[in-house]
């Protein structure tokens, strides 16, 4: 019976999943505690305890914990919030510049207002150190190490405490690098220290300087909190296994996060598109959209076999070239405000109330109408029952705030200014899921739909709609979805490499050397986190491009095609992806191809959570039904009588049709009139479009059998 | 028509959709398009216009195509009148018939619905050929359009939904590169993805609706500018911009003149007063120079206001032919984008007393270089667009310093610099320095954006360097006493010690391998009495090295404790 759990900071919650092997997983919620997010994380295991049957006091509990998989926004915050070290950069003479001048871009073309994101490390921190690499690497200019010093003695002054060194050309040879951070932590061993050859040997060079940096600002604050987190579970007498969350999907021992933070920056929401690739399988399906609409935001991600990976990404408009799950944000949840543009349209965010003041139903001083204020006057929330009834929402306020700012201006009653917001917020939403599906060559209407979140299935049949998609799965831990979804993570270790060749003309003893000195990296760090041989997994991907083209394009290649030195077989792979994604290859033009990174990912399997299905209940759902309450159906544009369900009473095979309302504790979902729904074995609940009973099948009577 | 009600909800559902499909259009083009100019630089503008070739919407990837389609679609519709057709495609590049460049060839597309004519999708992209003497179009000793480009006035490449194989081939025949027939198939494929979008839009909302909202939509758009143009104080402002040099004449110098005058809602930009064209390529055509004066004003505006027609009806442009702004027919025209920064100089000085607080002081202006030759590590050529050494300052506005190192006004911060460790891999050259430029900025209570400074070795033999640009003769202006930014430079040390100055607009063949390329583009100018600078910000700056201290001392009184 190992006890497993996942825990998820948040910025108003701390989200609990704890699961047992063939149990089913039981989930808490508790108020974050912004300035030591470990306090919540105690909290949160106290109500865990107190929930045992018989209930248990912290101590006598945390030493039964297997396993905790804790995903944190430390060092996410830092950056948005810009309070994260002082820093210092070492780098090459002529370029201490690139860091600031992010290649010269000014987001937003027609706003002389807008201006420069204040740099990571201030100018007069970063010292340009002369020594030269050429571009394969070989030394025409010897390091001055002496000027290295002189740059010690000023951030030694200046109370830096946090150095990063990323010279020109690196990538082809670290030589400089390690010689320069020898010195630093010989003359500054307090000091956290990034060198972009061991965080990221790849060229571009201001792609590396600019994560090698952020690791830097970052690395002091996520080792405070760890220091505070671990203290404090080994207070309470937890000892075995603590990991943490990666940007990429994976996982890493609380050791690596300490030396690598920056793999930490964007991995928030990076638990989401894993878990929503466990409930579609249950469907014979092997991709899905995941969304997580929360109070200010909301995240989409496209996962086919595995969540879509990118190799580099952006936080605070800095750079940041670190593997990472293609997740796509923009701004638009429960709490985005609606307002009138100038013109006298309506428009939804990006602004928020986030959680506090909140929309103007929180009662908590907040007086402009936010997309969950629309929610209250359509009917889908009911004031009595939000978060199961512990937070009682001012339906008066919300009619308030969208008459004075929406309503009034546009001269429409209050219902229809609410329908308005909530279309538009609707519409807001679909078009983010464009942009992760259509403009990365996937048509939404193929997938499998997973809305998460608090208040992501109360859209998600408007949203779907919009694009299309016919199926729905809303699994019963959607709104902590990226919680569990951790539980479900591997362990994942990325290592690259910049090799240039022209693929026809490879050093193949050059290449297969790098990829196994990565491997063998890789396995170092998986025996270190005790993960035994047959577990150990390990997928090579190069990034290639047809000659003057720009961009590389980062695909997977099987290891027999490298041994067997089949440069035919991995152009086809290249030249098939490369298709795939933008619409056309070159391979009838016999374009050179040329290979500019290799990377290898090792992956330890870690022991997963197993599941009980459901035991069948029958389609009839009348049990669960809790009344009837009038909700705005945005098919017929008007207010109609529909059924409540209360969805903890709902099982498998239990099926109703839309219109309806399904609330739980942490979620409510609406299915609206173009939609029904049923229970499927792993208590999801699957929403398909009227007539597509097809895509539901394993939610029905005659399919049963058919699943276990 | 008038009968439908305006639903305001779905008015913002249609504005978004419209944007949607534009940027779906700009995305295909993106991910289609081979030429690194299309897919890297993004040197296209993809849009939606009604039947009548009004503009629905625009997403341009550099403001300099903000007005570049919409005059050239209402030509086409009264071009072929009743003879349009669903499944037609039209091409079009002639700059005497509202083309904004030569190299921008547009493909438009009628968008049919129940067998009439409800809008035309379109697609402009920089191609990398178009015929004419010289390969790619830049042909600075080009003095009629035929040294320039093969003209295309509008031709129907597909017909009824069949591809003109004759007409095709006559076009294709006088372009030298097969990945502009790639290109502008890319550019046929973004308008049948909007085609379709749109239709299906309409399938939803039906016709009436369509033409009702979008009628709306105008409208609100229309009142939006209006409001911002009734900020401006009724009168008549006057304002000059200077170009130096045509390419042919070394001291020759032209005067861009514009007269504005502002009625409540209405504007107007009167350039009759502008010298006349010049013999040479350093002339605009009425699209290029007309962009140059909306992507202007649409910076002093609030830059939410969606670009739709009702943005640019306000708005009346002026730019009789014959002027360096509006070439006659045949002149030669390549030059005529970078004609924008002295276009928004006149203007952001004629507005100046009047929006104070809206205008910017004058930004650098672009001088740029390309460097062609044989590398010898792999004895292949290699053609390098000098981004990184182009991008100078921004001017500074009330209440806001200049961008640093963006660039020129005409993209805005929209190009990027080369990274310079692809850089070093894609060409022979060794990166020397390239960093902000102390004191490049022009002083003020708000300063400049600084200027940068690069410095490369050449790591080819016999290598070519063409020059293009402006800067290199007067700086960047300051405003309500702020400080001028600096001078633009390009300076070639050879390694027998002769150093070599290429002018503003100039061909430099056989530079030998060894040779310091230097360039400075410089800061934009200042705004406002350097004296009321916050001095917290200067003693910083001090410390950044972005200013000396003597400079410091020097334009803004201001000595360290």
């Amino acid at each position: 019976m190992a006890l497993k759990i996942g825990i998820d900071v948040g910025g108003t919650f701390t989200d609990f999943v704890v699961t047992r092997d063939d149990a089913e997983p039981a989930i808490f919620k508790t108020l974050s505690t912004p300035s030591d997010p470990s306090i919540a994380v105690v909290n949160g295991l106290t109500d865990i305890a107190a929930s045992m049957n018989p209930p248990l006091t912290l101590e006598a509990f945390a030493p039964t914990i297997d396993t905790i998989v804790h995903g944190t926004t430390v060092t996410t915050n830092a950056t948005l919030t810009g309070t994260g070290a002082k820093c210092g950069l070492l780098t090459t003479e002529g370029v201490r510049d690139a860091l600031e001048m992010r290649r010269g871009i000014r987001e937003e073309q027609y706003n002389n207002r807008y201006t420069n994101v204040k740099p990571l490390v201030p100018r007069y921190l970063r010292a340009g150190i002369t020594g030269r690499l050429d571009r394969h690497g070989a030394e025409t200019t010897p390091l001055d190490l002496a000027q290295i010093k002189q740059a010690i003695a000023l951030f030694k002054q200046e109370g830096v405490q946090a150095v990063s060194i990323c010279f020109m050309n690196s990538f082809a040879n670290p030589a400089h690098e390690q010689a320069a951070a020898e010195l630093v932590k010989k003359e500054m061993p307090g000091a956290y220290l990034s060198v972009s050859t061991d965080l990221l040997p790849s060229i571009r060079f201001y792609e590396r300087v600019s994560t090698t940096a952020l690791n830097s600002y970052v690395g002091p604050k996520l080792n405070h909190y760890l220091d505070q987190l671990v203290g404090r579970l080994k207070g309470i007498g937890f000892n075995s296994l603590l990991l943490i969350m990666q940007s990429n999907g994976g996982v890493i021992t609380p050791q690596l996060a300490r030396e690598k933070a920056a793999l930490t920056l964007l991995s928030g929401p990076a638990g989401g598109p894993g878990a929503g690739l466990f409930y579609v399988r249950l469907h014979g399906q092997n991709k899905c959209i995941t969304t997580d609409m929360g109070g200010t935001s909301f995240e989409a991600s496209v996962a086919v076999d595995a969540p879509m990976i990118k190799n580099d990404g952006e936080i605070a408009r800095h750079k940041i070239a670190l593997p990472m799950l293609d997740i796509h944000t923009i701004g638009a949840g429960g709490g985005s405000i609606g307002w009138l543009d100038e013109g006298g349209m309506l428009r939804m965010g990006p602004q928020s109330a986030g959680a506090d003041p909140g929309p103007a139903c929180y009662s908590k001083g907040g007086k402009l109408p936010a997309t969950t204020d629309a929610n209250v006057v359509l009917g889908y929330l009911d004031p009595g029952f939000f978060a199961g009834g512990r937070m009682k929402l001012d339906a008066a306020a919300a009619r308030a705030a969208i008459e004075e700012h929406i309503a009034k201006p546009m001269g429409l009653s209050v219902e229809e200014a609410a329908a308005g917001m909530y279309r538009v917020a609707c519409n807001n939403m679909a078009q983010g899921v464009r942009e992760v599906t259509i403009k990365r060559g996937f048509d939404p209407r193929e997938f499998p739909f997973i809305p998460a979140g608090g208040a992501g299935p109360i859209h998600s049949c408007l949203i779907c709609s919009e694009l299309e998609i016919p199926l729905q799965i809303v699994p019963r831990e959607s709104s902590v979805l990226c919680a569990f979804g951790m539980l479900m993570s591997e362990l994942k270790h990325d290592f690259v490499r910049t090799f240039v060749a022209r693929l026809e003309a490879i050093d193949w003893a050059r290449l297969t050397a790098m990829i196994d000195e990565m491997s063998a990296d890789g396995t170092r760090q998986l025996v270190e986190e005790r993960i035994a041989e047959e577990r150990r997994r390990y997928e090579v991907k190069f990034d290639c491009r047809y000659i003057k083209q720009y961009h590389e394009v980062s695909f997977t290649v099987p290891r027999e095609l490298i041994d067997a030195r089949d440069t035919v077989a991995i152009a086809r792979a290249f030249n098939a992806e490369h298709n795939r994604l933008y619409g056309y290859s070159l391979e009838a033009e016999n374009t050179p191809i040329e290979i500019i990174n290799v990377r290898v990912q090792a992956i330890g399997i870690t022991d997963k959570p197993t599941y009980r299905q459901e035991a069948w209940a029958g389609a009839d759902a009348s049990k669960a039904m809790k009344g009837k309450r009038s909700m705005y159906i945005p098919e017929t544009k008007g207010f109609r009588e529909t059924p409540v369900y209360d969805g903890h009473k709902m099982h498998y095979g239990n099926r109703i049709t839309g219109p309806a309302m399904i609330e739980q504790v942490t979620t409510a979902i609406f299915v609206s009139d173009a939609y029904d729904c049923a229970i499927d074995a792993l208590g999801s609940f699957v929403i398909w479009q009227k007539g597509r009973e097809d895509l539901a099948k394993a939610c029905f009577k005659d399919n049963k059998e058919a699943l276990v | 028509m008038s009968a439908t009600k305006i639903d305001p909800i779905l008015l913002s559902v249609y504005a978004r959709t419209f944007k949607s499909i534009t940027d779906e259009m700009s995305i295909s083009m993106e991910q289609t398009t081979r030429s690194p100019i299309l897919c890297e630089a993004k040197d296209y503008v993809t849009g939606l216009y009604d039947a009548d070739g009004n503009m629905l919407e625009q997403t341009e990837n550099l403001p300099i195509l903000a007005f570049s389609l919409a005059p050239v679609c209402k030509y086409i519709k009264e071009y072929f009148g009743d003879e349009i057709y669903p499944g037609d495609v039209i091409f079009h590049n002639d700059v005497f018939s509202l083309g904004n460049q030569n190299n921008d060839v547009a493909a438009f597309k009628p968008v049919f619905f129940e067998d009439k004519l409800v809008a035309w999708t379109a697609v402009k992209g920089h191609q990398a050929d178009i015929g004419g003497n010289v390969a790619g179009g830049y042909n600075p000793n080009a003095v009629e359009v035929w040294q320039e480009a093969l003209r295309i006035p509008p031709v129907k490449v597909v017909e009824r939904g069949k591809l003109r194989k004759d007409v095709w081939n006559l076009i294709f025949a006088n372009v030298r590169l097969d990945i502009v027939q790639h290109d502008m198939k890319a550019e046929m494929g973004a308008c049948t993805v909007g085609e379709r979008r749109l239709q299906e839009l309409l399938k939803k909302y039906g016709v009436e609706s369509y033409e009702a909202h979008k009628q709306a939509l105008f409208d609100a758009t229309r009142k939006m500018m209006e409001a911002e143009i009734a900020k401006i104080p009724n009168g008549n402002y006057s304002g000059e911009g200077y170009v130096y040099f045509d390419g042919r004449f070394v001291g020759s110098k032209y005067t861009i003149r514009v007269d504005i005058e502002v009625r409540d809602k209405h504007i107007k930009f009167d350039y009759s007063r502008t010298d006349p064209q010049t013999n040479g390529f350093v002339n605009g055509t009425f699209t290029s120079s007309a962009s140059a004066t909306i992507l202007t004003l649409l910076q002093m505006v609030n830059p939410d206001i969606p670009h739709n027609e009702g943005m640019v009806q306000p708005i009346e442009i002026v730019i009789p032919s014959g002027t360096i702004l509006n070439a006659a027919y045949p002149k030669a025209t390549t030059f005529g984008n970078h004609l924008c920064p002295p276009n928004a100089d006149a203007i952001q000085r004629a507005l100046a007393p009047v929006m104070p607080d809206r205008v910017t002081a004058g930004w650098n202006n672009l001088l740029a270089s390309l460097t062609t030759g044989i590398d010898p590590g792999n004895n292949e050529k290699y053609v390098d667009i000098g981004f990184m050494g182009l991008k100078g300052g921004s001017g500074a506005m009330r209440g806001t310093d200049g961008y640093d190192h963006i660039g020129m006004i005409d993209a805005s911060g929209g190009v990027l610099d080369q990274d310079y460790e692809m850089f070093e891999q894609q060409t022979p050259h060794t990166l020397i320095k390239h960093e902000l430029l102390t004191d490049s900025a022009g002083a003020g209570e708000w300063r400049g954006g600084l200027g940068v400074e690069t410095i490369f070795r050449i790591g080819s033999d016999n290598t070519q360097l063409v020059t293009f640009g402006d800067g290199d003769f007067e700086p960047a202006f300051g405003l309500f006493g702020g400080g001028e930014g600096g001078l633009n430079f390009i300076r070639l040390h050879y390694p027998d010690g002769q150093t070599v100055v290429p002018k503003n607009k100039d061909l430099i063949t056989g530079v030998p391998m060894g040779t310091t390329y230097h360039q400075v583009a410089s800061g934009g100018g200042g705004y406002g009495d350097p004296k009321k600078r916050d001095r917290k910000l200067l003693a910083e700056e001090i410390r950044n090295g972005v200013i000396t201290a003597e400079a410091a001392k020097r334009d803004y009184g201001y000595e360290a404790a």
